[in-house]
């Protein structure tokens, strides 16, 4: 394959059977659509470019901003594409949510502004939407823009109609599958590739998945929220059915380690939703049936999201010389100094002060003579083993005496004789009126 | 299947709604509506708050915001736990002083006459001051009346973040971060008037992540006082903790789905008139936004501020508590709704129950939308039944809450409520846990309808005993046994 830009690698995914010993469905052969294969890592490189195409030339023109009401993947896309073209991508959004993709966004040059949250005292003129907030603002700002305007755009469903649909079609000899199962987050997939599925056959089945409304689930919207995307159509859909975060990071589990694909939590969500709803149908057939779900996109960019709610996958070796490990008994019997002692201490130069606070609050104010390792860093140096030698006292500093008491504990057990924790920490010093400095 | 949106209700709430016979009483003794607060609540709720400074080693003060309900026992009953107090007017700074508030406790907020200013001065409270121009102000008061030198607070607003431009909605109160240092020449410029203790902000919303912005905003402009050579202290984080108010989430995610199908008429309007609290359909598509307090709060109050300190700020890459801590900063705190959570109800007698033509129940009160501020607020919370004998019927009653103003829309309540019993006339529903800006907060004597008067509910030895609100003393008089 020769391709003259990666835009051209965009569609022609590959549609693979997932082994019936993980599903363990006896009638049902089902089929994941593989669409964290396309080249900027989702289903969305299919709307966003299907979108931008047509108005890039007026825009390149124009030196025009490419502008979206998205948080995740549509985002990417279309920065990716902007950056492509020479032009700047702002995403627009309510609340980012997860860490990686707003990183990512910034690492490819896009501008993200973030909408106010919900006012705690309520005010009864502010009735717009996030939507309708941004309408006005690119009304306001009288041009300058290229809005694609995923949730409204029938281009978006349009790549799917054209493009996802007639693949899964083809890769099915020219057949359409029985049930197709879809996460709906702009309905633009959904929508799209259900139209094309009956085409060729009226009866297929189409479950919508949504997310349960108290749950997060990065790209599938809750019942409530649904309602507010142009493009949804609940006649699309022969049914909808509720995902949890916790069903969608189980069916990414199972796609991660046991179907050799690095899915994220909506194609999880997709595969467990659509075993959920084929295992009640299996039980009945008497002949074969085929079914198909969307995998949106890949993992890597939820991992702060999967150790958010599920840390034990994270799990560690404990470390050595870890402050957890201290006892109240041993930080009972750390030794400790009070502020005038300390003071004798440090005028008589007898050894080394060590401030734990952050860089930021030492740089302001701290003691004179001290050096300043912040507890963070500190921790991680003693997982090493002792930063200084066991002949050098040592004058722990932290904001109330109360950190500078564990780690003086867990140095002695480390083995050093001479450590000690000023008591009451520099609040306390503060508060004799002994002496701060700055540089 | 009725629509229930059951308040959560703690235990001494539930054992003063227990005793109908006295409530019963009162309403008959002093009309309807009636305000009930229960002070000693407020004790508890300091207590509760106290701990999240603790557990984050973090000294500072809770300035209850007296704002949120005029009474005059919860001041009192305040006055007596180690907390302090937000007075935002003249009126509420006198009362603050003469329930026993010391003026190291109190701090002056909010827009400020003359008056107000000069009281503030002269007694020696903190002045949170919302302008240059006001620091100025209060910095001539000082010098013309030979006042002592005043602790001032500089509030700050219109922060901004790196990297991600995180919107605010745009505040009247305040000084612009970006002008901070004109605020710092004036108090340089007026050392001899004005004693920075700190700087302060309050922004309007639910978010954290506007939060932790201003806090961090804060921090950079204490460090830019500490160059200058200033020794402020303290932040104040401002209010806006939250309250949640209803016992099962589950309800509260049903019922504004419902709402949501209503709108778009996929089923009976839930409504008076079809009203959308904020959303509306165009197309078969739902527009606006859900313009509603969000009744199910459940990280609210102390649990959202240890949220806060807990949050990693973006900059500096230390939890915001840390970082307080680090830099000997004391954190102050003007909670008004989350420091009221549980402390009172409006109880409103019942005038008339009566099927309409179209076969809506409806119910009738003694009180107005003003006097149980409910739908001004956005809160929806269904009220208790308070029944003198037995049910009208059999519930759950799906009902219309009517005011007595002479106005269509003084309605209690815009949507059906569902009651767990239809009351008869004379029987009372109790709005609980509406202490917190829903009693009397902007209670008018419109077509000249009386103000509720209002009740303290306490504790004597385990009893419940009354007084009116303004008679209320945190010390109890003793009752010699015969």
């Amino acid at each position: 394959m020769r391709f003259e830009t990666m835009t051209e690698a965009i569609g022609n995914t590959p549609l693979v059977r997932i082994d019936p010993a993980v599903h363990g469905l006896r009638n049902i052969d089902l089929y994941a659509k593989m669409e964290l294969l396309n080249p900027f890592g989702s289903l969305k490189d299919r709307a966003a470019w299907n979108m931008a195409r047509p108005l890039l030339t007026q825009a390149v023109e124009r030196g025009d901003t490419v502008v979206e009401l998205s948080s995740g993947n549509t985002a990417k896309a279309l920065a990716v594409i902007a950056g492509m073209h020479g032009l700047t991508f702002k995403s627009v959004t309510n609340r980012m949510k997860v860490a990686e993709i707003k990183d990512l966004l910034l690492l490819l040059g896009a501008e993200i502004d973030e909408l106010p949250g919900q006012a705690e005292c309520l005010d009864p003129t502010d009735t717009d939407d996030p939507l309708t907030r941004m309408y006005h603002r690119l009304a306001g700002s009288g041009g300058g823009y290229l809005h694609t305007d995923q949730y409204f755009n029938e281009l978006n469903v349009d790549a799917h109609l054209n493009g996802t649909g007639p693949e899964i079609v083809k890769d099915l000899d020219g057949r359409a599958p029985d049930y197709f199962i879809a996460c709906i987050g702009t309905a633009g997939s959904s929508t799209g590739v259900a139209a094309a599925l009956r085409q060729h056959n009226p009866d297929v089945r189409v479950v919508g998945l949504v997310a349960h409304k108290s749950d997060f689930i990065p790209g599938i919207r809750t019942i409530d929220e649904v309602h507010e995307v142009g493009l949804f159509d609940p006649d699309v859909y022969d049914t909808v059915e509720t995902i949890t975060a916790d069903d969608a990071i189980d069916g990414l589990l199972t796609l991660v380690r046991r179907c050799g694909t690095l899915a994220g939590p909506t194609g999880g969500g997709a595969y467990q939703g659509a075993v959920r709803h084929l295992r009640a149908v299996d039980a009945q057939l008497a002949e074969r049936r085929s079914a198909v779900f969307i995998v949106c996109d890949r993992v890597e960019s939820y991992l702060s999201y999967l150790r958010e709610r599920r840390p034990e996958l994270f799990g560690r070796a404990p470390r050595r010389n870890s402050l957890r490990t201290v006892t109240d008994a041993e930080v009972g019997q750390a030794a400790t100094v009070d502020v005038a002692e300390a003071q004798r201490w440090i005028t008589e130069r007898r050894g080394l002060v060590v401030d734990l606070r952050s860089p930021f609050a030492y740089q302001a104010l701290h003691i004179d003579g001290s050096i300043n390792i912040v507890d963070e860093l500190f921790a991680e140096l003693l997982h090493g083993g002792l930063p200084f030698g066991r002949r050098q006292p040592v004058l722990l500093v932290c904001p109330v005496g109360e950190k500078s008491a564990r780690y003086a504990a867990l140095l002695t057990r480390m083995g050093h004789p001479d450590v000690r924790s000023l008591d009451g920490g520099i609040i306390a010093w503060r508060d004799a009126g002994a002496e701060l400095v700055r540089d | 299947m009725p629509l229930h949106l059951s308040p959560r209700i703690g235990p001494e709430l539930r054992s003063a709604l227990a005793e109908t016979v006295l409530l019963a009483q009162l309403s008959d003794a002093l009309g309807s509506p009636l305000g009930v607060v229960l002070p000693q609540q407020l004790t508890g709720n300091v207590v509760a708050f106290r701990s999240v400074f603790s557990a984050h080693r973090l000294s500072g003060q809770i300035y209850y915001a007296h704002k949120a309900n005029r009474s005059n026992a919860l001041v009192r009953e305040l006055a007596a736990t180690d907390a302090g107090i937000d007075v935002a007017s003249l009126a509420e700074l006198q009362h603050a002083l003469g329930a026993g508030f010391v003026p190291q406790r109190i701090v002056a907020t909010g827009p400020k006459n003359q008056e107000f200013l000069w009281l503030a001065a002269r007694t020696g409270v903190i002045v949170s001051a919302d302008s240059v121009a006001e620091l100025a102000a209060l910095a001539a008061l000082v010098r013309d009346r030979s006042l002592p030198r005043v602790r001032v607070m500089a509030r700050l607003s219109g922060f901004t973040s790196a990297g991600v431009q995180l919107n605010s909605r745009r505040s009247r109160f305040g000084v612009s971060v970006a002008a901070a240092s004109e605020v710092l020449d004036v108090i340089e410029k007026h050392a001899d008037a004005l004693d920075l203790v700190g700087v302060a902000f309050h922004l309007d919303t639910i978010g954290l992540p506007e939060k932790v912005v201003a806090l961090e905003g804060c921090l950079g402009v204490l460090d830019e006082c500490r160059r200058r050579g200033l020794r402020p202290w303290s932040v104040d984080i401002g209010g806006g903790f939250g309250v949640d108010y209803l016992a099962d989430g589950a309800q509260w995610e049903q019922y504004t789905s419902a709402l949501t199908e209503a709108v778009l008429g996929r089923r009976a309007p839930l409504t008076w008139n079809g009203h959308g609290y904020g959303l509306r359909a165009e197309n078969g598509h739902v527009r606006g936004s859900l313009n509603l307090y969000p009744a199910h709060r459940p990280i609210s109050g102390p649990a959202y501020l240890d949220r806060l300190l807990r949050t990693t700020a973006p900059e500096q890459r230390r939890p915001l508590g840390t970082l307080l801590l680090d830099n000997m900063y004391d954190l102050h705190v003007e909670p008004g709704r989350a420091l009221l959570d549980q402390c009172g109800l409006v109880l409103a007698s019942v005038l008339e129950v009566r099927e309409d033509a179209n076969g809506d129940t409806i119910v009738r009160l003694d009180c107005n939308a003003r006097d149980v501020s409910l739908e001004e607020h956005g809160v929806l919370m269904d009220p208790v039944v308070v029944h003198r004998t037995t049910p009208a019927g059999p519930g759950p009653a799906g009902a219309y809450l009517f005011g007595n103003l002479c106005l269509e829309a003084d309605l209690i309540t815009r949507r059906k409520v569902f009651l767990p019993s239809l009351p008869r006339i004379g029987d009372l529903l109790a709005f609980v846990n509406t202490a917190g800006y829903l009693m009397d907060f902007s209670a008018t004597q419109a077509l000249r309808q009386p103000i509720g008067r209002k009740v303290a509910l306490y504790r004597d030895d385990g009893a419940w005993r009354w007084c009116l609100d303004e008679q209320y003393w945190p010390v109890h008089h003793p009752v010699e046994a015969p």
